[in-house]
């Protein structure tokens, strides 16, 4: 995959075929077909799914009332019905999938690995026992997500440490995840035990995983960490894309491997901590999101904003399904996806082409 | 094979621990019977409550644990030699998840019967186990023993996904299940172990004939063929008396994770790799670590009871860790 820009000799032709061209003077610009195309898809479809998901429900409104009513226009009743409760809903998980989607593709393209994703090296737990125990012991709103971030920390530093550091170790590191998550899943049980039953119910919904029920509080600190990982993301992106192929390789053009490791690291724990203080731990959308964003780009970069759009839309179609589909009774999204994401993990391990 | 005076050792060491658990499981609980009230009501004082605590309670309590115990300590030895994987845990390769779903699905279809909850359980242990067998088959995972895992974790968590679906139609099962589920030995009725308590020692005594071919499996296919042995057919008639051992468990307990894990681990570590070894072995450590976990659940959080498979999980995990980061690891 070379990029030479300025000759248009040094390009082999089936490598141009697959980019659009724009020339401006003396600047050319390539964007690939198959990755414009694949955006542009994802946006519509998040926007058909944010239309749906606002007029859905136990009253359901046409499309043009729900938009209308999300800025306020409309019957009094449809506003309230849809800027109380659906809006507020809705952007939980459009972050949360965003934010889960994102520290999945990071963590794979660091451990080299397509099953490294927070939920299964046991980050996803960590971060739910610290909120648990933060609701147990000191309930307030802003608590969860910094508790969150705490146990998110600690549940990361213990995979990489324990299985002897970040890097190629193949399955091993994920089992040492698995072996954390278990440690720190007691916990959260042990907690859930010793509390009076009031706090068990209030700290209920964060061992599911669910959109049901969400203060602000999180929500806007989700916004707000997504916002400061953003630039973050487009510095980490052109390092990781170099990092797939080889530490030697990425140490030869310039990346500077511990810097770029550490802060793919952060970034990918500051995420998950706070989408796990929203929506509590849905683990599985982190490991479908960027395979998919991965199919959709052919190119093997590393598909950062798509993986979060997909994570988006996956999240917010699961929650839409979870709450229609049998309603009055509502399904968590964290069951769904584990009942969907159980049989797709053994796909993963045991189709034989694997590479 | 190193001579058997080695043997005799650990074997008393594990003798000694296991009374003491089964004496401190007498004596040890979260109510208001302390130690020396237990203790003279064992030796016939007079004490109407610690009576009633220590007989009927404790006793149960203490008899299931050490029938759990066994079947699952040798359903974790099992298991790991018929797949020759340390990492093969009849709790993480989704076989207990397999019973325990099984039993919440009879459970939420109106059944109450203890027998019953015992086959359905078999027959959901076996569903695990068969699955076990599938994945190992397929090429290039059977060798990988994390892969092994993995696969069994995925099972795991879809079971219990699952499971929470069914509770969230049927609050009067939810209301059942909720302490089935987690796992514990408190406030089973002694009914139960007349089912469980027949059904694992004939799984053992099926065990005895297993256990020769499966030391030659250790050996490797081509050897264990070579000396007269089937090894498919001994992986098949391994799996179902796992699936028999950790049924009946799973039927009496609820699914505790990580005890064969940690019973085979420990039983090498004490008499090494050979299989008839670490079998005898894990039939007297497995009583043991179920007790002493079901004393400290007791203990954790006083006056209230933890389910024992959290207490398993903390001391489990590290255990994981342990044999994972164990450089001869993929050799079994």
């Amino acid at each position: 995959m070379s990029f030479n820009l300025g000759s248009k000799a040094s390009c082999s032709p089936s490598v141009l075929h697959d980019f659009y061209r724009w020339h401006w003077r003396d600047y050319s610009f390539l964007i690939l077909k198959r990755g414009l195309w694949s955006a542009v898809g994802l946006w519509l479809c998040l926007l058909m799914l944010t239309g749906l998901s606002l007029s859905s429900g136990s009253q359901s409104l046409t499309p043009l009332q729900a938009l209308l009513a999300a800025f306020g226009v409309g019957e009094p009743m449809n506003v309230f019905l849809v800027q109380e409760l659906r809006l507020q809903r809705l952007v939980a998980g459009l972050l949360t999938g965003f934010a889960f989607g994102i520290s999945g593709c990071l963590l794979q393209t660091l451990a080299h690995n397509r099953l490294a994703t927070p939920g299964i090296i046991g980050i996803d737990d960590g971060a739910t026992a610290f909120a648990v125990a933060s609701i147990v012991a000191v309930p307030t709103s802003l608590a969860p997500p910094m508790l969150a971030l705490g146990g998110a920390a600690t549940a990361a530093a213990l995979s990489f440490g324990l299985s002897g550091g970040s890097g190629a170790r193949g399955y091993r590191f994920i089992v040492v995840g698995i072996g954390v998550g278990a440690l720190f899943g007691a916990l959260t049980n042990l907690m859930l035990a010793r509390t009076d039953i009031d706090s068990a119910n209030a700290a209920y919904p964060w061992t599911v995983g669910s959109l049901n029920a969400r203060t602000d509080g999180p929500i806007w600190a989700l916004a707000v960490g997504i916002m400061v990982c953003l630039p973050l993301m487009g510095y980490l992106a052109r390092q990781l894309n170099t990092l797939r192929f080889s530490e030697a390789v990425a140490c030869g053009l310039g990346v500077h491997l511990k810097r770029s490791r550490m802060l793919t690291l952060i970034v990918a724990v500051l995420l998950t901590a706070l989408a796990v203080a929203v929506a509590g731990p849905v683990g599985l959308i982190a490991l479908v999101a960027p395979e998919l964003a991965r199919y959709l780009n052919s190119y093997k970069s590393v598909p950062l904003i798509n993986a979060g759009l997909v994570g988006a839309i996956t999240m917010v179609a699961t929650d839409l399904v979870g709450r229609t589909a049998l309603s009055p009774i509502e399904i968590p999204v964290g069951v769904i996806t584990a009942v969907v994401g159980g049989p797709y993990l053994l796909w993963i391990l045991l189709r034989p082409d694997r590479r | 094979m190193e001579s058997g005076r080695c043997l005799l050792v650990p074997i008393l060491i594990a003798l000694i621990i296991l009374c003491l658990a089964t004496l401190s499981s007498f004596l040890v609980g979260a109510g208001d019977v302390t130690p020396s009230r237990a203790l003279a009501a064992l030796f016939g004082a007079a004490d109407e409550e610690a009576h009633f605590v220590v007989f009927e309670l404790r006793m149960v309590r203490t008899l299931l644990g050490v029938t759990v115990g066994i079947a699952l300590g040798a359903a974790g030895s099992l298991l790991q030699a018929a797949t020759r994987n340390p990492l093969a845990e009849p709790g993480l390769l989704g076989v207990s998840a397999g019973a325990s779903f099984a039993v919440v699905v009879a459970i939420s279809l109106g059944s109450s019967a203890a027998g019953l909850h015992i086959w359905v359980a078999v027959a959901g242990a076996l569903g695990g186990c068969l699955l076990v067998l599938l994945v190992s088959q397929v090429r290039g995972v059977g060798d990988d023993p994390v892969r092994l895992v993995l696969a069994g974790a995925a099972f795991s968590s879809m079971l219990m996904a699952m499971t929470t679906l069914l509770l969230l139609f049927d609050q009067r099962t939810a209301d059942e299940i909720r302490f089935w589920i987690i796992g514990a030995l408190g406030g089973r009725s002694a009914e139960i172990l007349s089912w469980t308590a027949p059904m694992i020692l004939c799984s053992l005594i099926v065990m005895l004939v297993l256990v020769r071919p499966l030391a030659s499996l250790a050996l490797g296919e081509k050897i264990a063929t070579g000396l007269g042995h089937n090894p498919r057919l001994t992986r098949l008639l391994t799996l179902i008396v796992v699936a028999f051992l950790v049924g009946a468990a799973t039927a009496a307990a609820g699914p505790i994770a990580f005890i064969g894990l940690i019973v085979p681990f420990a039983a090498r570590a004490l008499v090494g790799t050979d299989i008839r070894r670490v079998l005898w072995m894990a039939v007297l450590l497995g009583p043991s670590l179920v007790l002493v976990a079901d004393v400290l659940s007791r203990l954790a959080v006083r006056p209230y009871e933890l389910p024992i498979g959290v207490i398993t999980a903390i001391i489990g995990a590290p255990v994981l860790v342990a044999v994972v980061r164990s450089q001869r690891m993929p050799s079994l």
